[in-house]
């Protein structure tokens, strides 16, 4: 497949990235209204840290980039969940410690320190963007899944003729993972990520 | 050179730090309020789903005094409204999780509000029970218990009545006030404890209301006479019983209504005498002037005969206690007040609905009774490892063949 600059971003999108996205997806695509809070929470403390990254790094000691990354990121995602806690506490409940985890999470951190730390604003605020809006997408689609077959409920509300027909497991961790290697499964093959991948490896 | 980039690093992680903080100190000021106002709505959303138009409470419970157990927090509607309590009750399926029960109670006294939070026995109350109880004042006139549900909801209405009391002692509302029927109706489990699961018979002449007791220990009649209301009660042995509204017993004052009560009985009751001597005639081999008795007591046993093996004579109770079913149980004593013989039909069943007992000996366990008079019951001869209700049960079924055995005997009941 030919390299696009779409497959370039996807393959940057931390949910794609599974070692480091799966966790949340898993944990936080339960509900809809959960995977949307988390996902505008990854949009943010991704795109926030990699504006002050790029725009600090330059000054900032090679040695000292880790702990005052992580620093930068763990700021954001407090300040993050301190909106969230006033406006949509009960996302806030949804998602519970994954909220918090967020900040030591390498999924942002990957963001700043591989992207920020050597571009630009303005290509750093892109590829946050891209992979930030990506993120939330994937979020969205495993939860609609995930909330509507097995909960048989959309945005917390019944579905009557579904009740009968509930898969549960699809709300367990090994649905999470389920549903999301489903979805990276077709994303794969609509983008050709995997196949562009093994070409490159050759 | 180490001590230089250690310095350094310090540096830039205190100006980060002290920039965020000072960020979060700024978001603070503003989303501090709007979460501490959304925590103190939260909290009042349970006490408003009770009181409608209800904004703000303060609790008083520390200002009241005989303060029950059972209400964990009384709440005042600081408009005015009326007072919102938290109640929990528990009863045999409760166990170790309460139900949590929150009442709101008008200024008039009346209950605007009840619900029934969080607990899986509202599953087997219906989501209506609870809600039965709105439009009642103290005296909870027409609330029933709840059929199928009957420890549960008398639980419930134990914790509502004690809940209520609060505010009536405290002079915080006016008590209701009772109809004479209300009043002789609830007089029922007192005099006739052995009565369960009560549902409306058809009422005639004098009876105002009829309840037979489903599990055929008898019936109760609201009756009249003249301006007076009386409570009668007819056992299953066809004995009956007149009260007044102060509970005294006035049987022989009332004839007609006795004849009346007993006749709609003997008409609508069910008997099992035929079975029952079937019964004991297999239990007691040998077993001769099988005779009926008429009992005066109000319990769990709805029949009893006297009969005679060789020269001695023996007394035999067939009790219907409710376990967590209906229970069969036979209880034959000797004329010396020991126990000769237990049975009971449910523990077949109880035994195939639970495969945990598969490990019971019901001979073991029937043999244990033997020997055992009224005086040396302890209830600790009737416990079935993991099975409190039939228990509970077995140990009543028990207590009222002795309490039988000592009316036929001219004893203490």
């Amino acid at each position: 497949m030919k390299k696009t600059k779409t497959s370039y971003l996807l393959r940057g999108t931390p949910s794609i990235l599974l070692v480091l996205g799966a966790g949340f997806v898993m944990a936080s695509s339960k509900d809809i209204r959960a995977a949307i809070g988390m996902g505008v929470a990854v949009l943010l403390s991704m795109l926030l840290s990699s504006i002050v990254v790029s725009a600090i790094h330059k000054i900032i000691p090679n040695y000292a980039k880790l702990p005052v990354y992580v620093l930068i990121i763990t700021g954001f995602v407090t300040l993050i969940s301190m909106l969230m806690q006033a406006f949509v506490p009960e996302v806030v409940d949804m998602l519970g410690v994954h909220l918090a985890a967020l900040a030591v999470s390498a999924v942002v951190y990957r963001d700043a320190e591989e992207v920020a730390d050597h571009n630009g604003e303005v290509k750093s605020i892109e590829v946050a963007l891209v992979t930030g809006v990506f993120f939330t997408v994937i979020m969205v689609v495993c939860s609609l899944i995930r909330e509507v077959l097995g909960n048989a409920t959309i945005w917390g509300k019944e579905i009557a003729f579904l009740q009968d027909y509930k898969i549960s497991g699809l709300v367990s961790a090994f649905g999470g993972y389920l549903v999301l290697a489903i979805v990276l499964a077709v994303i794969n093959k609509v983008t050709g990520l995997h196949h562009h991948d093994e070409k490159e490896d050759n | 050179m180490k001590i230089k980039y250690f310095v350094i690093t310090i540096a830039i992680l205190l100006a980060v730090s002290a920039v965020f903080g000072a960020a979060a100190f700024a978001l603070n000021l503003y989303t501090g309020p709007i979460i501490a106002a959304k925590n103190a709505g939260a909290a009042n959303d349970r006490l408003n789903a009770v009181m409608p138009g209800g904004s703000a409470y303060e609790d008083i419970t520390a200002t009241l005094s005989d303060v029950p157990a059972s209400v964990v927090k009384v709440n005042k509607e600081t408009n005015g409204l009326g007072y919102v309590i938290e109640a929990q009750a528990t009863s045999q399926y409760t166990g170790s999780t309460p139900m949590d029960i929150v009442i709101g109670v008008d200024a008039t006294g009346k209950i605007c509000g009840i619900e029934l939070a969080g607990h899986s026995e509202s599953l087997i109350f219906g989501a209506d029970y609870p809600s039965t109880y709105i439009g009642k004042d103290s005296a909870l006139a027409d609330v029933g218990l709840y059929a199928g549900s009957t420890f549960s909801s008398t639980a419930f209405k134990n914790a509502v009545t004690e809940a209520m009391g609060v505010l009536i002692s405290n002079n915080l509302i006016a008590a209701g006030v009772k109809s004479d029927a209300q009043i002789l109706e609830e007089l029922i489990p007192t005099v006739a404890p052995g009565y369960t699961k009560l549902s409306d018979a058809t009422a005639s002449g004098n009876i105002q209301k009829a309840l037979k007791a489903e599990n055929d220990t008898g019936f109760a009649y609201i009756m009249t006479e003249g301006d007076a209301s009386y409570l009668a009660l007819v056992n299953a042995t066809g004995v009956c019983k007149i009260y007044d509204v102060e509970a005294n017993d006035v049987t022989d004052a009332h004839e007609a209504l006795v004849t009346e009560a007993k006749a709609h009985a003997t008409a609508n009751q069910k008997s099992y005498t035929d079975a029952f001597i079937t019964k004991v005639e297999r239990m007691m081999e040998g077993a001769t002037e099988i005779t009926s008795i008429e009992l005066d007591t109000f319990n769990t046993v709805v029949d009893a005969v006297s009969l005679k093996v060789g020269d001695a004579t023996y007394y035999a109770f067939y009790s219907r206690s409710i376990g967590f079913h209906q229970m069969d149980v036979y209880i034959i004593i000797d004329e010396t007040g020991a126990i000769a013989k237990v049975d009971a039909k449910a523990f077949i069943f109880e035994k195939e609905y639970f495969m945990a007992f598969g490990g019971m000996n019901d001979a073991e366990y029937k043999a244990g009774f033997v020997g055992i008079t009224s005086d040396t019951f302890t209830g600790e001869e009737a416990v079935i490892a993991t099975a409190t209700m039939t228990s509970n049960a077995m140990k009543q079924s028990v207590e009222d063949a002795f309490a039988s055995f000592n009316s036929i005997m001219g004893g203490e009941q």
